[in-house]
């Protein structure tokens, strides 16, 4: 007894008064949150909650640049085929220039949906059959080949043109 | 600064088409008052080349990738070709690229075409009264260069902005075409070198091939 007077007295001497108080108020706490989570019902049970899933096919379009770069913050508007005049739903597109939407299944034909970014812009058109669901990948665009061939065809006729203006005249 | 289909109203696309066709009208007949109006044709032919290749060659400016305008290049070197050899240019890069539009041609000729005009305008203009001198062509081909693009990338927001439809987000819109407007301010001075420099090489070499000297 004699022993322990004298630790709780070493420990009062040592250990400064606004500690204990501090290491006290803590045990107390762990010692309230125990009892609370004991005896009190936990919450998320007291309303069922379910949920349900339904797949459904969805259309994400991505919106590029030619050169390759993201349309980012691009504004989006999707036209449905009963009214083409009306947005149907707008939206933004994310860092990688993509938006999905779930177009309405009672609405069949084709979907419209413009990309416009600081008076830069695209449309696509997608075609939607709900009897013929089609999974396809579709890709606007040409490759470097193409396009190079294009360029050339038309500078060519330019260079042509040019020829053609600065013969000499026979007569 | 190519405004591609369906994004103007259809009032400024009419509207856009009229003035082209005034201004090309315009422009021709001056072509046509000249002594042999075929002369100036193999070089607006070689330069509406130029022009349409150079809309596909993509510079990485920071913070945006632009592409070189030279409508100010086209401005100086043809004088009333320019306008002609603009829309032929633009109907090209629309058909084959999709770069612009062709209910939108007419918007687009006047938006860098008549810059182009005023380029050539002022730098005729100042070389005729002052004289021409290598430091003065070179100065005010610069000066043209960079009144074409400034012009052009003015009249493209200002169109832009006068079209803006109900449904659009205004605000991102707007904010996203001064972000658009300012990231083009490289692009103008280069392209004013570029101008300046051209000018001054054949100054030296062909002065002839410099309209309005």
């Amino acid at each position: 007894m004699a022993l322990k007077r004298s630790l709780y007295q070493h420990i009062r001497q040592v250990v400064p008064l606004r500690q204990r108080l501090t290491f006290g108020g803590l045990l107390l706490l762990i010692a309230l949150a125990n009892g609370l989570s004991l005896s009190l019902p936990v919450p998320l049970l007291a309303h069922g909650a379910l949920l349900k899933y339904t797949h459904t096919a969805a259309i994400t379009v991505q919106a590029v640049y030619d050169t390759g770069q993201s349309m980012t913050g691009a504004q989006i508007t999707v036209y449905a085929p009963d009214n083409p005049a009306r947005p149907w739903l707008t939206g933004i597109s994310d860092a990688e220039g993509r938006f999905s939407f779930v177009p309405d299944p009672d609405l069949p034909g084709t979907w419209s949906v413009r990309a416009r970014h600081a008076g830069h812009g695209a449309m696509v058109h997608i075609p939607i059959n709900p009897e013929q669901p089609e999974h396809s990948l579709r890709k606007q665009g040409y490759t470097a080949g193409q396009r190079a061939l294009m360029a050339a065809s038309v500078v060519w006729g330019c260079i042509g043109t040019a020829l053609y203006f600065s013969r000499r005249r026979t007569s | 600064m190519h405004i591609p289909d369906g994004i103007l109203p259809l009032p400024i696309t009419l509207g856009g088409y009229v003035l082209a066709v005034s201004v090309t009208w315009a422009c021709l007949h001056r072509i046509n008052q000249r002594e042999d109006p075929r002369e100036g044709i193999p070089k607006a032919a070689l330069l509406t080349a130029a022009f349409f290749l150079a809309s596909l060659i993509h510079i990485p400016l920071p913070p945006a990738s632009v592409h070189l305008v030279l409508n100010g290049l086209l401005g100086i070197l043809l004088g009333p070709f320019a306008f002609p050899a603009i829309i032929i240019g633009l109907f090209f890069q629309a058909v084959m690229f999709g770069h612009g539009g062709l209910t939108t041609l007419g918007v687009n000729a006047i938006i860098l075409g008549g810059p182009a005009l005023a380029a050539a305008a002022l730098f005729s203009v100042h070389t005729r009264v002052n004289g021409p001198s290598p430091g003065k062509v070179t100065a005010f081909a610069f000066l043209a260069g960079v009144v074409a693009v400034s012009f052009s990338v003015l009249l493209f927001a200002a169109c832009l902005l006068i079209g803006m439809p109900a449904h659009i987000d205004a605000v991102v819109e707007r904010s996203a075409l001064t972000l658009l407007v300012l990231s083009h301010i490289p692009l103008i001075v280069l392209e004013g070198l570029i101008v300046g420099l051209v000018a001054a090489f054949l100054f030296r070499v062909r002065p002839h091939l410099l309209e309005g000297l």
